[in-house]
Parts: structure tokens; C-alpha cells; sequence
């Protein structure tokens, strides 16, 4: 992290407006990302983003270490994004999630819809890994920055999460070569 | 350490996303030439990876993405206006609510002290003030402060304009303007502005000093250079000056030197000595005004300066006036004159011209006389310097007064008072001599003398001698004659001793240690006499002695004696001899305040001496144990026989009854089978 973007921490820490739009124009996709990562769903995620943005505006002067305002950002994101998960699902696991699938099922191929059934059947770390990754192209260290996790640990993360899911889809890669 | 085919997914994701060194990458791909199944593996990874990077592509946010989210959050949370936002931040940041809950705190604390009427000012603030009014050390400069002070209790401004017109106008003005304004800020309660008013204090004491300094100089500057203005001014200037010096000898020489330095003389010199030796005076020195200043300063550095004072009288007015009506005088003398040459008139005018001009003459003179004294004195400043000896007040001599107290035992009362009274001589006077009486036959002297230093030891060795010296006390002092304190020189006389001698009767004195001990014996008259002729032989008497014999056959002497100290171990050794000694108890009673004769200090000893006949025995040893043992159980067992008696009594009338109704009723029965 350099000098300028952790400066334009502490002024958004300080209440500077300017500075806070700042980080939400460069890190807002960041943010999406991790909330994809849990929800799968864009509009949730996107609503989601705007709920913890505003959520850190308000709350911004407990962060007392400007060099973690990212992380804390992304952990405000990702418990905004379980609070929706877990609302879905005890709205109607059948109702909304089936009829979402099948909205998706009418106008993706099949070898898609098996990627989002495997996809959901990653563990959560592994699914918001994946996203950060193939979102955003960020390089292992930001992503690991973002995510709290120690020097090294997504390699094998990555590895394991593309490793399931290829496993997982082998017949539809099979078939597609 | 795994190998690159273990780990194969985590390389192959890796190496996907460019996350692998050179080398790394290089060692991946020697191990994939090799291994056929992580080549398979390494070929659907990138399927894989192409899959997942066109799903997610199409997922991805819209460019206008990020404009949505800013708009949203703008919505939202709407812009605040400058003082409000400014407010409100404030209020969030942590080292604000800190300060916030102290200030609350500290406000509670005040509220506190005031509901229990604690002084609320800062305790700090009194020491201030007496910092502030020692401050400014010389008297005339130190009042301003004065003023200050009692503008500050009462209110009443001390009306000393003309002081404050002396002094340079602003600086004190602002000083004393902020210690009013302190004094009504200590007044409230001003906690949190503590600081910052204890700093305006200490500079207002700062400043106050200063202006101290300012002023001194200031009212010295006149005086060192006289203004031009004044130079054809009368002025007639004197000074006194108090010293004390070491030498008075030496300090009037080189007063004398001083003063012919500044072109000068000394006009009179007188000189007195004291008792004790020491040197007083005057010195009357003549100096040129200008020089003054300077004469003064060198004088300080005699001795000690105690006091000084400079005086200027301006005679300017009364001078010219004279000088004025000298001139109008002389014409007057010259017109007389004038007269007396044409001679005109009659003789009795001529006369009374004359008489007028020896008048007019005689006023010249006077006023002639008065401009030269002026003048003199214009022309020299008058120092009057008196000085004074250190140690001025050293005693010359000392006298020492002697008084004694002198208590004597003697068993003739009188004799000893006739003796002491037939010491009288020049040197050895009685001033009270009493011989008391009483129907008790107590009898007491009291002799009070006075005696010439020289005789005083022989005489009281003398009275010591005539008996036994119970008490002698002595007391000396010291009394300095013309001054006081120490000195090393004087003399010291002694004085006539005045002794106080009382006498008593040897029986009256108390004993010094009593004894009381019991003598077990058989025959116990006998052995009363004995104890006697015993007491006898030490040297002692026997105060009282009775004897007594009880219808139980017990007999009791006691028998009270009086020994010297001295004897009495000899006196308790012999008295073994005359059978068991008992009960030995001692009291002495140490009298450390007096001088006592301790070896014929008096020492009673009472004895009681009984017959063995009826008085219990002891109650140890193995037979007592075991006559109390056998004692103890013949009671234990009368006391069961008793216990067994109560329980008969009980139970008997029970049993003579059943045992009677039974007997009854055999007979009943037996009577009925009989017919």
C-alpha cells in the first residue's frame, strides 16, 4: 500500500467526502466481487455494495488503523452479503433460488448451469477467492490484502477451488474438447 | 516436501494466473514433459480457466458501475453543511470524547465542591499572592503592591497619588489592573483556564519585580547627577548614616581619608566607651554635594550599614530674599552715611541717624552672617555618621548566683539547729532561722543564710556533717551585667551564696527500702527479744513492737525496726538464725532527683514472727498431694453414700407401699379361701 492511498485513508477516516468517493470509485468493484462471491446474484451484490458503503461512511471513525481500512471495508461487505444470504434463504429456498436458476437456464447453456451448481458448492473463502480473481484480474498478494489472509495461503486456495470445480465438470469438459 | 505432481492443481492454477517465478514455472513444465497425467490434468485446468474467465466476464459489473455506487451513496447520505459536518466529526473522533467526558467529569467534581462548600479557587492561587507582596523587597518600591493588596480586600484604594506620580506610570498600572482581574477570576470557579492563570500570575510578579528595579534606579538617578537647572539653586544637602563597624578607631581613620579624598574634613569626632568596652561615636564629616554620593558609597564599605538617610533643604528663596534685602540695607547705610557727611539738622537728628545706621549696620552684619552660613553649607553637604561597635551589647561582667537547698535527718533536732546557728560570722550570715514544734512531737528547723563565695564550701561541708543529708540541690546562674548574650572577655564574680536548710527528725524521714518478711518459729517471745538485741548490734533501732497470743494458742510478734542501708544485709543474714525465713517482700523506693546518702539512708524492715502451733501447713509436697488425694475421695465417697441415702428415701416409701398392698392382698386372699 503506498503513502497517497493510505493518506487517502485517513482523510476518509477524518470525514473527508472526497476522499471517500475516491476509494468508492477504485475499490467499489473489489467490494462487488466479494459480495458475487457469496451471493451469486448481481443485484444482490450491487445492493449490497451500497448498503456497506454507506454503513462505512457512518461507522468510519472506529477504524483506527488507516493501513486496514480496505480489509475492514471488505469484511463490512462480505457480513452484509452472509446477513442477505441467510435472509434468502429462510424467505423460501424454493421459490426465489429455483425460479432465478431458471431464468438462467432458459437463456445459458447447460455446461453454465452446471458451473453455477458447482460454483455454489464451494466453500465460501474458495467461491470469493475465484471471483476477486476472475473479476477484478487482482494479483494473489492484493487479493490476500483484501481478504485478511496470510502470505501464501490463496495459492492453494486457488488450486483446490479450480481443482473441485474441474473435477465437478469434467463430463461437460470432456464433451467440450 | 511435496512434490510438483502433488501439488499439481495449486501449480497449474498458479502458473493460469501468472503467479509463478521463471523458475518455477520452468521446473512445472519439465515435470508436465514427463508426467502424462498432470499433462491431462494441466490441459483441463485450462479449459477450466477459459470457462471461468468467459462466465465471469459476462457477470462483471457495467462500466457505469461505479457511477451507480456514488450515486447511491450520495443519495443516501446527503452533504452536510459546513459547521454542522464539522460538529458532527468532531463528535466521532475518539480524543474528542474523551476530552468531552473528562470536562463532564470535572464539572461534576465542581459541582460537587460547591454543594459542600469546599474552597472551589485553586489552591495554587494564595501562594501566589505572597510570592507577589514579598516580591518587591525595599519598602518605598514595595508599594505599589500595597496598594494593589488593599485595593484587592476592600476595595479602598490606598490615596497615595503622589507615590504612584514618582513612578514610571504604565507598567505598575497594568500589573495591579491583572491582579484584579485574577483575584475576580479565583473568585469564580475557573478550573479548566488553571493553568494559563497561574502563567499570568507568575508573569505578573515578573513584571512587578521588574518595575521594582525600574524604580529604584529611578529614584536614585536624581540624586547621583543633580539637573543642571538646580546647579544655581540653595541647596543645603546632609546625610546620616548609621554603621557598625568592627574598629571604631580604624574606621574613623579612614573616614578621615575618605573624606579629604572628596575634598572635605571631618568637623567633629566624639567618642564614648562602653562598660564592656566597646566604642561609640559620632563623626561630623563635611563633603562637597557633588561628591556626596560618592562619599556615601565609600563609607558603606566600612561596615555595616544599619540606617541612612539623605536630606536636601532648598534655601534658594530665603537666601535671595537676604542677599536682596543686604543690598537694600548697604544703600540704606550708604544714604546714612551720606546724611552724617553734609551734617545738616540738628543735633539730635544727627543723633538719631546715627543710632539708625548703627542699626542698619548691625542687620547688615546679621544677614551677612546668615548668607555665609548658607553658604557654608550649600558649599558643603553635612554627613553625620554614627557608629557603633559590633557586640555593642556584650555583657561587661557576669555574676554568678549560687542557691542551695540542703534537707538534714538528725535525731536531736535542736541540737543541730543551735549548732547551725552558732556558725554565724561576718562572712556567714543568717537572715531566718525557725524551730517548729508540734503537740505530735514533730519536731522541724528551718535556717535560710547567706554565705561570702570563699566561706561557702567549708560551711556547707560543716552542716552536711551534722546529720544525714536527706537532699542537696544546687542552682547556678548566670547573670550578664550591662548587655546581654555571650561574651569571651568578661569577668565573671561570683555572688554570696544563700543556702535553705531544713532539718527533721530522723523518724520523719521515710525509709528508703522496707522490708516485710515472716520468721516461723516455735517459741516466739524468745526469738522477739533476739531480733532485737540483733537490731541492736546493727546499729539500728526498733520503731515498734507488739505481741500478741490468740485462744488457739497462735502467737504473734511484730516487731518493726530501722537500720542503715548499710547494715541491712548483715541485719536479713543473722535473721536466718532465729528460724524459717518467709515471705520476703521488698519495696524500695529510688529518689533520683536528690543527692542521697544511700549507705546511712534509713531501711525498715517488719517482721513478723508467729508460732508454728496452729497455722496451716503448706499445701505441697507428696504428703499434702496425697493427704489431699485421700482427702478427695473420702469426700467422693461420702458424697456417693449420700447420693445412694437420697436415692432410698426416694424409692422406699414407693416399695413400702407396693410391698404393703400386696402383703394386703394375700391376706384378702387367703382370708376367702380359708371359709
Amino acid at each position: 500500500m503506498d503513502a497517497s492511498e493510505s493518506e487517502q485513508y485517513e482523510a476518509a477516516i477524518h470525514g473527508d467526502r472526497e476522499a471517500f468517493e475516491m476509494i468508492i470509485r477504485t475499490h467499489s468493484r473489489t467490494l462487488f466481487a466479494i459480495a458475487y462471491g457469496v451471493l451469486q446474484n448481481r443485484e444482490e451484490a450491487e445492493d449490497v455494495v451500497q448498503d456497506s458503503l454507506v454503513k462505512a461512511w457512518k461507522t468510519r471513525w472506529r477504524v483506527r488503523d488507516a493501513e486496514k481500512f480496505l480489509a475492514w471495508l471488505a469484511t463490512i461487505t462480505r457480513h452484509r452479503a452472509h446477513d442477505i444470504f441467510r435472509k434468502r434463504r429462510a424467505v423460501s429456498l424454493s421459490n426465489e433460488t429455483i425460479e432465478a436458476t431458471e431464468s438462467h437456464t432458459a437463456d445459458t447453456t447447460a455446461i453454465d448451469q452446471q458451473l453455477h451448481s458447482a460454483l455454489a458448492a464451494l466453500p465460501e473463502l474458495h467461491r470469493t477467492a475465484l471471483t476477486l480473481r476472475y473479476f477484478e484480474e487482482m494479483d494473489y498478494r492484493t487479493i490476500e490484502n483484501t481478504l485478511g489472509l496470510t502470505n501464501g495461503a490463496l495459492r492453494g486456495i486457488l488450486g483446490r477451488a479450480l481443482a473441485s470445480m474441474r473435477k465437478q465438470l469434467r463430463p461437460a469438459l470432456a464433451s467440450m474438447d | 516436501m511435496a512434490t510438483i505432481h502433488d501439488e499439481i492443481d495449486t501449480w497449474l492454477a498458479a502458473d493460469l494466473h501468472g503467479e509463478l517465478s521463471n523458475k518455477e514455472r520452468s521446473a512445472l513444465h519439465a515435470h508436465l514433459v514427463d508426467c502424462a497425467a498432470c499433462r491431462k490434468t494441466h490441459h483441463e485446468t485450462k479449459t477450466m480457466n477459459k470457462i471461468l474467465e468467459e462466465t465471469f466476464a459476462q457477470e462483471k459489473p457495467d462500466p457505469a458501475f461505479e457511477q451507480r455506487m456514488l450515486a447511491g451513496f450520495r443519495n443516501r447520505i446527503p452533504q452536510r453543511s459546513g459547521l454542522v459536518k464539522v460538529l458532527v466529526d468532531l463528535m466521532r473522533l475518539r480524543a474528542t470524547q474523551i476530552a468531552a467526558v473528562a470536562a463532564a467529569l470535572l464539572g461534576l467534581v465542581q459541582i460537587g465542591r460547591m454543594i459542600t462548600g469546599e474552597p472551589v479557587t485553586a489552591p495554587r492561587a494564595p501562594e501566589r499572592y505572597a510570592q507577589i507582596e514579598v516580591g518587591p523587597p525595599q519598602a518605598p518600591e514595595s508599594r505599589p503592591s500595597q496598594a494593589g493588596a488593599l485595593e484587592r480586600s476592600g476595595g479602598i484604594s490606598a490615596g497615595r497619588p503622589q507615590d504612584l506620580a514618582l513612578q514610571p506610570p504604565a507598567p505598575p498600572a497594568a500589573a495591579r489592573s491583572q491582579f484584579q482581574k485574577e483575584s475576580k477570576v479565583s473568585a469564580t470557579t475557573a478550573e479548566p483556564a488553571k493553568a494559563a492563570q497561574s502563567e499570568a500570575g507568575d508573569v505578573a510578579a515578573l513584571e512587578l519585580r521588574n518595575n521594582a528595579a525600574v524604580r529604584e534606579e529611578a529614584t536614585q538617578s536624581p540624586v547621583e547627577s543633580p539637573a543642571p537647572a538646580l546647579a544655581n539653586r540653595k541647596l543645603i544637602r546632609n546625610a546620616t548614616v548609621e554603621l557598625e563597624i568592627v574598629s571604631f578607631d580604624n574606621a574613623v581613620q579612614k573616614i578621615t581619608a575618605f573624606a579629604n579624598g572628596e575634598h572635605g574634613y571631618v568637623a567633629t569626632t566624639d567618642s564614648e566607651k562602653q562598660a564592656n568596652g566597646k566604642l561609640k561615636g559620632q563623626i561630623v564629616v563635611k563633603v562637597l554635594p557633588e561628591n556626596l554620593d560618592r562619599f556615601l558609597q565609600e563609607i558603606r564599605s566600612l561596615g555595616e550599614l544599619k540606617n541612612q538617610a539623605l536630606g536636601t533643604e532648598d534655601v534658594t528663596k530665603a537666601y535671595f530674599d537676604t542677599d536682596s534685602r543686604l543690598k537694600n540695607a548697604h544703600v540704606m547705610e550708604q544714604r546714612l552715611i551720606d546724611m552724617l557727611k553734609t551734617k545738616t539738622g540738628k543735633v539730635s537728628d544727627l543723633l538719631q541717624v546715627e543710632k539708625e545706621l548703627g542699626r542698619v549696620r548691625e542687620e547688615i552684619e546679621k544677614m551677612q552672617g546668615e548668607l555665609k552660613y548658607w553658604d557654608s553649607q550649600v558649599q558643603f553637604a553635612t554627613v553625620t555618621i554614627s557608629l557603633a561597635e559590633k557586640d555593642m551589647e556584650e555583657p561587661a561582667a557576669f555574676l554568678l548566683k549560687e542557691r542551695a537547698q540542703l534537707s538534714l535527718y538528725t535525731p536531736d533536732v535542736e541540737k543541730i539547729y543551735n549548732e547551725a546557728k552558732s556558725l554565724a560570722s561576718p562572712k556567714v550570715q543568717i537572715t531566718n532561722a525557725q524551730l517548729n514544734r508540734e503537740y505530735s512531737g514533730r519536731v522541724s528547723a528551718q535556717l535560710s543564710m547567706l554565705i561570702a563565695p570563699e566561706e561557702s564550701d567549708a560551711v556547707i561541708g560543716r552542716i552536711k556533717g551534722f546529720g544525714r543529708v536527706e537532699n542537696f540541690q544546687t542552682q547556678t546562674q548566670r547573670i550578664a551585667q550591662g548587655g546581654s548574650g555571650m561574651s569571651e572577655n568578661a569577668r565573671t564574680k561570683r555572688d554570696k551564696m544563700e543556702l535553705n536548710i531544713t532539718i527533721s527528725r530522723e523518724e520523719q524521714e521515710q525509709a528508703f527500702q522496707q522490708t516485710s518478711l515472716r520468721i516461723r518459729t516455735s517459741s516466739v517471745d524468745e526469738k522477739a527479744k533476739e531480733l532485737r538485741t540483733l537490731a541492736e548490734k546493727q546499729g539500728g533501732r526498733v520503731r515498734s513492737s507488739t505481741f500478741s497470743r490468740d485462744p488457739d494458742g497462735r502467737e504473734v510478734a511484730n516487731v518493726s525496726l530501722r537500720v542503715p542501708l548499710k547494715n541491712y544485709p548483715a541485719l536479713m543474714q543473722s535473721l536466718d538464725s532465729l528460724g524459717k525465713v518467709q515471705n520476703v517482700s521488698v519495696q524500695r523506693q529510688d529518689r533520683t532527683e536528690a543527692q542521697v546518702d544511700e549507705s546511712n539512708a534509713p531501711a525498715d524492715i517488719s517482721i513478723q514472727v508467729y508460732s508454728q502451733g496452729n497455722i496451716v501447713t503448706e499445701e505441697s509436697g507428696l504428703l499434702a498431694t496425697l493427704r489431699r488425694t485421700l482427702a478427695q475421695s473420702a469426700g467422693a465417697i461420702m458424697w456417693s453414700l449420700r447420693m445412694i441415702g437420697v436415692a432410698i428415701a426416694f424409692l422406699a416409701p414407693w416399695v413400702i407401699a407396693i410391698v404393703g398392698v400386696i402383703w394386703l392382698a394375700r391376706r384378702v386372699i387367703r382370708a376367702r379361701r380359708k371359709p
